[in-house]
């Protein structure tokens, strides 16, 4: 006797995405489902390309379906399609096709934040994600430097700006406007209005992400941000020192404070390998991140170790996460990639279950 | 999730022609007579930043002012434009909460 489709949703209703804590049937996820005799054949669409559990689910999916009597084999197909964590509304018509906005926020300065930036930006679009990358860092831009852009954007005349794209990132920064020799000297008004010229006056395009590089601190450029949109969370770097935890606890407030998710905590830094022995050495430390992450109860994303590698990578202006993906660096990056990723996907299901407010007046 | 700890809004809307109604998460429905509201506002020309004081001078609001429009800003307050032609006010989803009239009388 033939297998049902019935048969086959039963048993991926014993499924469960680990993250989002449901089952992949009532999540939505199985698509194109086709019974040819015992040939079984389904696609599991994600809420990520970067999800850190797809292959667990996959064949999970396949065993429970290949237990069903009358079933010879089973076809699945990995797909996905990143939601919207960002509610629609008034708020959102500075950015209306972007589905998830990601600051990277420190404290202190140092600790890495460009670096980590821009290999969690690199390592969302190897896994097939479309990703903006904004440098809101305006005294000390530095992303064109990591990803080894000399071009400019093109402005058209709206006054609008196309970003530049390297290795499939679309790249905005104040880096591109000004010479390397210059400084800004601005006070907040000036700050707001260029944080909304890199939002609504640059032709994004569609992103399923759109990660962006804060200054460090708790001033003008992190609060326009959080006024203008509602962002989707934001990830804190921090290096395992008490003083650079210390200050990154601020930022963690002043979120708080604005009501903007944290979406966790990456440790930068962590410990460095000696290229000779293999020995870790935790010069900086060590847990102090995590420690706080349990603490504030935020998800830990990761340790990113301290290497020469990463250092070189990034003044040649060729991230580590494209270079060498498989040293222990570049590992720690698409991890903590994938961390958040899932992270935002959880966000996505929440905002999908509690609409944001609505103005009725 | 830990940074959920005050109620959020749901609603936004009028509860009459000039006053403002919000109703929260919790099922609590706030109603904020419209000048009250005014004479409220938080911004750094209606109270010194520095000492707390209330700058605004109540004779200066009209008895009829009303909110015209309503901006969301990011994720927990929102911008009221008066028909007094003041809008530099950012009452937080806290501080509205904080001013609920009937809270407020049973807080004491």
């Amino acid at each position: 006797m033939a297998v049902t489709t019935e048969q086959v949703l039963e048993a991926l209703r014993s499924v469960r995405d680990p993250d989002l804590q449901r089952d992949l049937v009532s999540l939505g996820f199985i698509k194109h489902l086709a019974i040819r005799g015992g040939q079984v054949a389904f696609a599991i669409e994600l809420t990520t390309p970067a999800c850190p559990v797809r292959d667990v689910m996959k064949e999970d999916a396949r065993a429970a379906v290949a237990k069903l009597p009358g079933v010879t084999g089973v076809d699945i197909t990995m797909t996905s399609q990143v939601r919207q964590s960002v509610p629609r509304g008034a708020a959102h018509r500075l950015v209306p096709t972007i589905k998830n906005i990601i600051p990277i926020a420190s404290g202190k300065g140092g600790v890495g934040k460009s670096t980590v930036s821009v290999n969690l930006a690199l390592a969302l679009v190897k896994s097939g994600a479309r990703v903006g990358l904004m440098d809101a860092d305006v005294y000390g831009p530095t992303i064109p430097t990591l990803l080894g852009i000399t071009a400019t954007p093109e402005v058209d005349e709206h006054n609008r700006m196309t970003p530049v794209e390297q290795y499939g990132l679309k790249v905005i920064s104040m880096g591109f406007f000004m010479k390397p020799e210059e400084a800004v000297v601005w006070r907040g008004p000036m700050l707001h209005k260029t944080v909304e010229q890199f939002l609504g006056g640059v032709l994004w395009g569609e992103l399923d992400y759109l990660i962006i590089d804060l200054p460090p601190g708790t001033g003008d450029v992190q609060l326009s941000l959080c006024q203008l949109i509602p962002i989707t969370g934001a990830v804190i770097v921090s290096t395992p020192q008490d003083v650079a935890l210390n200050v990154a606890q601020k930022a963690i407030a002043m979120f708080k404070k604005l009501n903007a998710p944290i979406l966790g905590v990456i440790e930068n830094m962590s410990y460095y390998a000696c290229p000779h022995c293999g020995q870790p050495d935790e010069i900086f430390g060590s847990g102090g991140a995590e420690a706080i992450a349990q603490r504030l109860a935020l998800p830990f994303l990761g340790k990113i170790p301290l290497a020469r590698l990463v250092r070189e990578a990034s003044d040649d202006g060729q991230p580590i996460v494209m270079t060498a993906p498989e040293s222990p660096a570049g590992r720690a990056f698409i991890a903590a990639a994938e961390h958040l990723a899932a992270q935002v996907s959880i966000r996505g299901m929440q905002a999908e279950l509690s609409p944001a407010v609505k103005v009725t007046f | 999730m830990a940074d959920v700890a005050v109620p959020q809004p749901v609603e936004i809307g009028r509860a009459n022609e000039h006053d403002l109604r919000i109703t929260w998460q919790d099922g609590h429905v706030s109603v904020y007579p419209a000048r009250a509201l005014r004479l409220q506002c938080p911004c750094a020309s209606c109270v010194d930043e520095m000492t707390g004081l209330v700058r605004l001078i109540t004779n200066s609001v009209p008895e009829d002012v009303h909110p015209l429009k309503i901006d969301v800003v990011g994720r927990y307050a929102i911008t009221l434009h008066w028909s007094d032609g003041h809008h530099t006010g950012i009452y937080s989803f806290p501080l509205l909460r904080k001013l609920c009239p009937c809270c407020e009388k049973t807080n004491g």
